[in-house]
């Protein structure tokens, strides 16, 4: 008995800008432009659009979104909330309202202006008690100590998953080293052309001491990413469609997204866990048939947790599974070749839906030969996709 | 509201202020100027039940590690008010 949402919708067109440290124009300019590209690459027209979703923290409103690009007539709109471990949730959004008949061609976008604009990283400490729908709302108890920024968060997070598991900064590393390798032959990431090694990151500066480096963090960018999302029905006929195989989402009692301090156990990543058993629960894949994964890598040690999380590895074994060569573009389970957050650039996890889908059209820069199904997870929201 | 009853009453407990170390962080950057660096973050357990974020005080960085028990003390913060740190409970002012 499969899942409603099973292959019922798919994902027809894929857009986004450069990224870049100084986008210079505004974020609903960068939507636009996103979302072009990706009608572009649909073969739809602005007018057939009838839905939109985003995240609760996109800054762009939907009303100037209408107006700039020409779309005609709304019929479904919804923001998802959870900072970036929401950032799956669009797709389950889009998938859902699609299946369900209330829209036919959603655009689901994210543009942001991280460097330039509002970084989320600048220890500005905040006078606001929390992070405007982010799903942090204990994040003013941070501040008064000093605790400003997402690194300073999940380090408290890490470190304790680093004293159960023994996980060291240097197993990070690895995967580091494995998504700067990837980062290193993509035009469109911030780190083209420039590979690390492991001596290399651990020469780089702690941020926060023992679990995060400078290396280990994302890259604050501008940009935006733009996907469309129909019915599988309608993707028939349409030029390279990917089909939207499973969504899910699993938000936990008392579990928050960057300031999650206060679950019983912080070695693990509960919403993540509860997540992937629903991805792997009812639509009929199993994690053997994952060719290719795209794991939400906001900090380094957050893509060991979330393997592990996910079900791909038992715990404490994710830094073996990254030793032995796994995570690689000869390994069981490529991940992030795009160069993840990490490498890429950090578009709030929608970069990696996007490499997803560039990956079943074989169209990555890092291409996993014959890949045909691709997990993207985002802590507490993810999906798999397919090539029909 | 109690998650578990659904309550909206609640009174005010005086804590022992003695806990253990949950988790930590030796925070280096970015700096912000009303802190002094590194900052020692820490998760504290406190021996109700209740977890805390906070930082060590009187400790050097290298010597904080997971289960160590500490106990509450007061910092000034601004407007004359304070703010409930910990240090190492082995230690006596």
């Amino acid at each position: 008995m499969s899942h409603q949402l099973a292959d019922a919708s798919a994902i027809v067109g894929i857009g986004q800008t450069e990224f870049s440290k100084a986008a210079g124009r505004s974020e609903t300019q960068l939507a636009s432009e996103a979302i072009v590209a990706a009608l572009d690459d649909a073969g739809l027209a602005p007018e057939e659009v009838d839905g939109l979703v985003s995240y609760t923290i996109d800054p762009v409103e939907e009303t100037e979104l209408v107006r700039s690009v020409g779309m005609q007539e709304i019929h479904f709109s919804s923001r998802v909330p959870y900072g970036g471990g929401g950032s799956q949730g669009v797709l389950l959004h889009a998938a859902a309202a699609v299946t369900a008949g209330v829209a036919d061609v959603i655009v689901v976008y994210r543009a942001v202006k991280a460097r330039s604009g509002e970084r989320f990283g600048r220890a500005s400490g905040g006078t606001r008690p929390t992070s405007a729908h982010s799903g942090s709302t204990a994040m003013q108890w941070c501040f008064p100590y000093g605790v400003l920024t997402p690194a300073s968060w999940m380090s408290l997070n890490a470190v304790r998953y680093m004293h159960k598991s023994g996980a060291t900064n240097e197993d990070f590393g690895r995967a580091v080293v494995q998504f700067r390798s990837f980062a290193a032959r993509n035009p469109n990431a911030h780190f083209y052309e420039k590979p690390i090694t492991l001596e290399e990151h651990q020469a780089s500066r702690w941020i926060a001491e023992p679990a995060i480096r400078l290396f280990d963090c994302c890259q604050e960018t501008d940009g935006a990413v733009a996907i469309v999302v129909t019915s599988a029905a309608r993707a028939s006929d349409s030029r390279q469609p990917v089909l939207i195989s499973a969504a899910a989402g699993a938000a936990v009692f008392e579990e928050e997204i960057a300031s999650n301090h206060y679950r019983p156990d912080l070695s693990v990543m509960d919403g993540s866990i509860a997540m992937g058993e629903r991805l792997f629960g009812g639509f009929g894949i199993s994690r053997e048939d994952i060719d290719v994964a795209l794991i939400y890598d906001a900090f380094s040690p957050i893509f060991l947790m979330q393997l592990e999380g996910l079900g791909f590895c038992e715990f404490g074994e994710a830094k073996d599974f990254i030793a032995d060569g796994n995570i690689g573009p000869d390994g069981t389970l490529p991940c992030n070749t795009n160069g993840g957050l990490i490498g890429e650039g950090y578009i709030h996890g929608l970069n990696l839906s996007t490499e997803a889908v560039r990956q079943l059209r074989g169209d990555s820069c890092n291409q996993v030969p014959g890949a045909s199904t691709a997990l993207v997870g985002a802590g507490r929201t993810g999906v798999i996709l397919r090539r029909p | 509201m109690c998650p578990w009853c659904h309550s909206f009453q609640f009174e005010i407990t005086n804590l022992s202020g003695q806990g253990e170390v949950y988790s930590y962080s030796v925070l280096h950057h970015p700096q912000n100027p009303a802190f002094e660096y590194p900052v020692i973050a820490a998760l504290i357990d406190l021996e109700e039940g209740v977890r805390v974020l906070s930082n060590l005080v009187d400790v050097d960085p290298e010597d904080v590690n997971i289960g160590m028990l500490v106990t509450v003390d007061f910092r000034p913060a601004l407007h004359e008010s304070q703010v409930p740190v910990f240090r190492p409970r082995s230690e006596v002012r």
